[in-house]
C-alpha cells in the first residue's frame, strides 16, 4: 500500500541529492582524465574546498538518512530511533576519518593507500615472503630478500592499521553510548537535527579523547607509525637501487651532501664567532695596556706634582682614549670546532 | 519514559531544505572569494639569513618602549598568526600600545635545511637575530616573546645567553611535556623517531596537519565546515573563515634533525623540566633564568594543555615571575576579540613596568 508521507520524503531526498551533487560538481577540481580543463574552483584553493566538501557531504548524508531512518519513523523507543539515525553507511564518524585520510594527509596517506592498493591488486599471496621468510640464493638473492622484507613489513602495517581502526570503531560505539547518556539526562529535549548532531559530536569527541589518551592507543599509534615508516623505508631502498642502475642521483646522496654542507656552515659560523671573540680579546688586551699606561702616567704625575710640571694627566688620558682599539686587532686563526655527533 | 527526541519530520525536512538553500546561495559567494590577505602591518626587513627573515614592524608613531621586543614564533605553521587580520593583529595591537616589535619569520625549510639542528636554530639563527636587534638599538639585552615551540626555544636561549635577554614572555609554551592530558605527547611517546626522520627526512606539513586534525577529528574536519554554511551569505565572516583556513594549512615542513631532537628531548624525554636537556653540548638549566618572566597560557588549549605551560613557574630561577591565564584556546589567544582586549595590553603593561 502506498505511503504518501514516505513517498514525499523520498522524492524530496532525491531532489536534494541532485542539488547537492550539482554543488559538489561545481566545486570539484578538474578530473585527472582532462588535465587541461579550466578549473571552476575559486582562487581560495581546491584544498580548502575538498575538506569543506568532505565535511559537508558527511553531514548532508547523515541528515538525509536521519530524516528517513529516524525522525520519519513512528517512535519505537528513542534509543532504537537513535541507532537508526546514526547507524549504517552514513555514519559520520567514519566519514570524518575518511575525509582526513584522503584530503589532509596529502603526499603521505594517499601515497600509502596507492601502494596498498597496488599490493592488493597484485595479490598478497604472490608477494614473496608474505607467508614468512624463506631462504634466498643466486644472483638475485639480495632483491629476493628485500622483496620478502617489504612483504613482511606490509603485512605488519596492515595489521597495525586494523588495530588502529578497531580503536576508532570503539570510540564510535562509546560515543553513541555517551550520546544516549546525555539524552537521558533529566529535562534534555532535542528538537532539531543540528542540535542532535552537535550533541553527538560532543559525545563522540569525549569518547575519542578518552581512548586516544589510553596506553593501548599510544602503543597502537606508535606501532602504526613505525610499521608505515618501515614499509616506506624499504620502498625508498628499492627506488634508490633502481635510480643507481639508471645512473641517477639518489636521495641518500643528496642528503649526504646536505649533511656535509650543513657541517661546513657550522664550522664557518663557529670560526667567524671565534674570530670575533679573538678580536674582543685583543681589544681587552689593548685596553688593559692603556689602563696600565694611564696608571703609570698617573703615578708619575703624582711624583711630578711634587716636582716641576711637565705635562698634565688629563691630556694624557684624552690622548690615550683616542687610541682606536680596533686598530690593534689582529686576525687570528680559528680553532677547528669539534665535530658534533648526530643523535 | 518521555522521549528526549522531539524531532518533527516536517522540521527535519525543513532543516535539510534550509541547509540546501544556504549551500546554493553561498556557492556564488564562495566562488567569488579571492585568497584572503593577512593584516600585512607595515614592516621593514632588518636581517635575513638563508630562509629566515627578521621583520621590524613600523607603527604610526615612535615607540614609547625603550627596549625592543623580538617575537620568536614556532617552526610549525607560519608567523602570520600574530598579524592575521587588521582588527585581529597582535603585533598591530602591541605597536599601538607603544612597543617596538620585531618578528622572526623562519621561512619554509626544504631539503637544504634537512640537517638543521636545535643548536643551529637556537645558538645559531636565534642568537644572530637577537644580535641584529641588539646592534640596531645599541643595547646589551632585549625582550623576547616566545610563542608555543618558539617559547621553548626562547627559554633555552635565555638560559644559555642570559646576558642578552632583559625580559622574557612565553605564550602557550609547553614546558612540562608529560602532563596526563597532553595528547600529542602521549601519541609520540612510543614512536621510533629515528626511524621516522631517517625515512621521511623533513617532516611534511601535510602530515603535521593531519596529526593536528586527528586531535579533534569531528570538530576539525566536519563540524566547523557545517557551521561555515551559516556564514556563506556573510562575506566578511566568510573571508575571516577562509583566512584562518589559509593560515592553518599553509604551513612549512619541519627540518628533519630539529624535529628528531625536539620530539626525543622535549616530548619523549621531557628533558626541559628534568634538567637534562643539552643544546649544542651545553646544559639548559631553567634555573639560570633570573630575568623577569611573564608566562601566558590558554585555559582551553588542546595543543598545549594549561598545566604543561603553568609548570614553568616551578623551574625558572627568577623572583619576578608573573602568570596570566587566558580564557580561550591555542589560537583564540591571538585572534579572538577578548584576546585583543586583554593580551597585548597586559604584555605592554608588564613590559612597561620593567623597561
Amino acid at each position: 500500500m502506498a505511503d504518501p508521507a514516505n513517498d514525499f520524503i523520498k522524492d524530496y531526498q532525491a531532489l536534494a541529492q541532485q542539488s547537492w551533487d550539482a554543488w559538489t560538481r561545481q566545486f570539484q577540481p578538474p578530473s585527472a582524465a582532462n588535465p587541461f580543463a579550466s578549473s571552476p574552483a575559486p582562487a581560495a584553493g581546491n584544498d580548502t574546498l575538498e575538506r569543506t566538501l568532505a565535511g559537508l557531504k558527511g553531514y548532508f548524508d547523515w541528515m538525509q538518512a536521519a530524516a528517513s531512518g529516524g525522525a520519519a519513523q513512528p517512535a519505537t523507543g528513542w534509543r532504537q530511533q537513535l541507532q537508526q539515525m546514526f547507524g549504517g553507511a552514513s555514519q559520520p564518524f567514519t566519514q570524518a576519518f575518511g575525509g582526513i585520510d584522503s584530503a589532509a594527509a596529502e603526499g603521505f596517506a594517499r601515497q600509502w593507500q596507492a601502494w596498498m592498493q597496488a599490493a592488493r591488486h597484485s595479490g598478497f599471496a604472490d608477494l614473496a615472503g608474505v607467508q614468512g621468510p624463506t631462504p634466498a640464493f643466486g644472483l638475485n638473492r639480495e632483491q629476493q630478500m628485500q622483496q620478502q622484507a617489504l612483504a613482511i613489513a606490509l603485512m605488519a602495517s596492515i595489521q597495525a592499521i586494523a588495530r588502529y581502526q578497531e580503536l576508532i570503531q570503539r570510540a564510535n560505539t562509546q560515543g553513541m553510548q555517551r550520546l544516549q547518556d546525555k539524552l537521558a539526562e533529566p529535562g534534555r529535549q532535542v528538537d532539531s537535527l543540528k542540535v542532535l548532531y552537535d550533541l553527538w559530536v560532543d559525545a563522540s569527541e569525549e569518547a575519542y579523547a578518552e581512548i586516544a589518551l589510553s596506553d593501548e592507543f599510544r602503543d597502537v599509534y606508535g606501532e602504526m607509525a613505525d610499521t608505515q615508516m618501515r614499509v616506506r623505508q624499504l620502498q625508498q631502498q628499492q627506488t634508490e637501487q633502481m635510480c643507481q642502475q639508471l645512473g641517477m642521483p639518489t636521495r641518500s646522496e643528496v642528503s649526504s651532501l646536505g649533511e656535509r654542507l650543513q657541517a661546513l656552515r657550522r664550522e664557518f659560523h663557529a670560526s667567524r664567532q671565534s674570530g670575533a671573540s679573538a678580536d674582543h680579546a685583543d681589544e681587552i688586551m689593548a685596553l688593559r695596556g692603556e689602563l696600565a699606561a694611564l696608571k703609570r702616567q698617573l703615578a708619575s704625575g703624582r711624583i711630578a706634582a711634587s716636582a716641576p710640571k711637565k705635562s698634565t694627566p688629563a691630556k694624557s688620558v684624552a690622548a690615550a682614549k683616542k687610541v682606536p682599539a680596533k686598530a690593534t686587532r689582529k686576525p687570528t686563526a680559528a680553532p677547528a670546532p669539534s665535530p658534533r655527533k648526530r643523535k | 519514559m518521555q522521549t528526549p527526541l522531539r524531532i518533527d519530520p516536517a522540521r527535519a525536512l525543513a532543516d535539510i531544505a534550509t541547509f540546501q538553500h544556504k549551500l546554493a546561495a553561498g556557492m556564488g559567494n564562495l566562488r567569488s572569494m579571492r585568497e584572503p590577505e593577512y593584516a600585512n602591518t607595515p614592516r621593514e626587513l632588518v636581517y635575513s639569513e638563508d630562509k629566515l627573515k627578521v621583520w621590524h614592524f613600523t607603527g604610526h608613531g615612535k615607540p614609547t618602549a625603550k627596549t625592543p621586543l623580538l617575537i620568536v614564533y614556532a617552526l610549525v605553521n607560519t608567523v602570520w598568526m600574530t598579524d592575521l587580520q587588521t582588527d585581529r593583529s597582535m603585533v598591530r595591537n602591541l605597536l599601538e600600545q607603544g612597543e617596538d616589535v620585531y618578528l622572526i619569520d623562519w621561512g619554509y625549510p626544504d631539503g637544504a635545511d634537512r640537517w638543521l639542528t636545535l643548536d643551529d636554530y637556537i645558538n645559531g639563527y636565534l642568537d644572530r637575530c637577537v644580535d641584529a636587534v641588539r646592534a640596531r638599538h645599541d643595547l646589551d639585552a632585549i625582550s623576547l616573546l616566545g610563542i608555543c615551540q618558539g617559547g621553548a626555544f626562547s627559554l633555552c636561549y635565555t638560559a644559555l645567553h642570559p646576558d642578552k635577554v632583559k625580559n622574557l614572555i612565553t605564550m602557550v609554551t609547553p614546558v612540562d611535556f608529560h602532563t596526563p592530558d597532553n595528547m600529542l605527547s602521549h601519541w609520540c611517546r612510543r614512536m621510533d623517531v629515528d626511524l621516522f626522520v631517517d625515512t621521511m627526512g623533513n617532516i611534511p606539513a601535510g602530515l603535521m596537519n593531519y596529526v593536528y586534525l586527528t586531535l579533534k577529528p569531528l570538530r576539525l574536519t566536519q563540524q566547523k565546515y557545517i557551521d561555515m554554511v551559516d556564514i556563506l551569505d556573510k562575506p566578511a565572516e566568510l573571508e575571516n573563515f577562509l583566512r584562518m583556513e589559509r593560515w592553518i594549512f599553509d604551513s612549512p615542513d619541519q627540518a628533519g634533525e630539529a624535529f628528531r631532537q625536539f620530539i626525543k628531548d622535549f616530548y619523549q624525554g621531557n628533558k626541559l623540566v628534568e634538567g637534562t636537556l643539552q643544546i649544542g653540548g651545553q646544559n639548559v638549566d631553567l634555573g639560570m633564568i633570573t630575568q623577569p618572566v611573564l608566562n601566558i597560557f590558554a585555559e582551553q588549549d588542546h595543543l598545549v594543555p594549561p598545566d604543561a605551560a603553568r609548570a614553568l613557574g616551578k623551574y625558572v630561577g627568577t623572583t619576578d615571575y608573573t602568570q596570566l591565564a587566558f580564557k580561550g584556546g591555542h589560537i583564540g589567544i591571538y585572534v579572538s576579540s577578548r584576546a585583543q582586549r586583554e593580551v597585548p595590553p597586559a604584555i605592554h603593561q608588564w613590559l612597561h613596568q620593567r623597561d
